[in-house]
């Protein structure tokens, strides 16, 4: 192999125009693996890729162009390629790895919306006392569980003044049926 | 006449995984020659083209590769 591009920093990359074949190090501290598995399946039909370590803290892409020739020019474009699909697949990765929590949220909701309805015998061996989740200000209780029921009014016994009633003295409509009292 | 030479393709254990080698080797054992090994941290397959010549050994390890490498993204990694 020889080294290399002036706009590629050394010992990055290097070709071999004998083979057709370019190589890149790649750092896995820096691109997963999954990433390099990633920008390695899409270029499975442009060219050959072979992975191996040249170090234990190290990766190796070689890309051979499936033609048997090629040029320097058409070696860097190959190799400029790769490093920006494997730049998209590490970066897409470290997406699905934040959103990894949500992602198994809404699938397992959608999963346990699909199987229907609990049977009876769910029903029965379900823990309802467990605690579904923290209330700390108290959003899910009712108005009398936070405040406390509200006491009863005092009842007064004085006259209205109405003159429609019977001879006790009990006020009524004036028709001998008794409202509802609510 | 000399008999073609074999190439040997080293498969990083870490990288390629076992059974996508085998697969590999299976689809490809009509076009060529194939013995297989082990080692303590690669997988190691020594072949020849059946049909005469360095181009063509070349090719079905690429190839070969190529699959290999296929199968284990799909398979989810080594």
């Amino acid at each position: 192999m020889q080294s290399s591009y002036p706009d590629i920093p050394a010992g990055l990359v290097a070709h071999d125009l004998t083979d057709a074949a370019v190589e890149l190090r790649v750092d896995p501290a820096i691109y997963p693996l999954q990433a390099v598995y990633g920008a390695a399946y899409i270029f499975i039909d442009r060219c050959y890729v072979f992975l191996d370590r040249p170090a234990a803290d190290a990766l190796r892409v070689t890309l051979t162009a499936k033609s048997g020739q090629a040029d320097v020019g058409a070696l860097r474009a190959l190799i400029g390629e790769f490093a920006n699909e494997l730049i998209s697949c590490a970066w897409r990765h470290q997406i699905t790895q934040d959103n990894r929590v949500l992602l198994e949220t809404v699938t397992l909701q959608a999963i346990a919306g699909a199987m229907g309805p609990p049977s009876l015998d769910d029903l029965a061996s379900f823990d309802f006392s467990d605690q579904g989740f923290d209330d700390p200000l108290g959003i899910a209780m009712s108005w009398e569980e936070k405040h406390g029921k509200k006491p009863p009014p005092a009842t007064t016994s004085e006259p209205t003044g109405d003159t429609t009633g019977d001879t006790t003295g009990n006020p009524t409509s004036g028709h001998g049926v008794e409202e509802p009292t609510p | 006449m000399t008999e073609p030479a074999f190439i040997d393709l080293r498969f990083d254990r870490s990288l390629y995984a076992g059974p996508a080698i085998d697969e590999a080797v299976k689809v490809f054992a009509a076009h060529g020659e194939f013995h297989m090994s082990e080692e303590t941290d690669t997988w190691v397959v020594k072949l020849r083209a059946l049909r005469p010549g360095p181009a063509r050994t070349r090719r079905l390890a690429h190839e070969l590769a190529n699959y290999a490498l296929g199968l284990t993204v799909q398979r989810g990694g080594a």
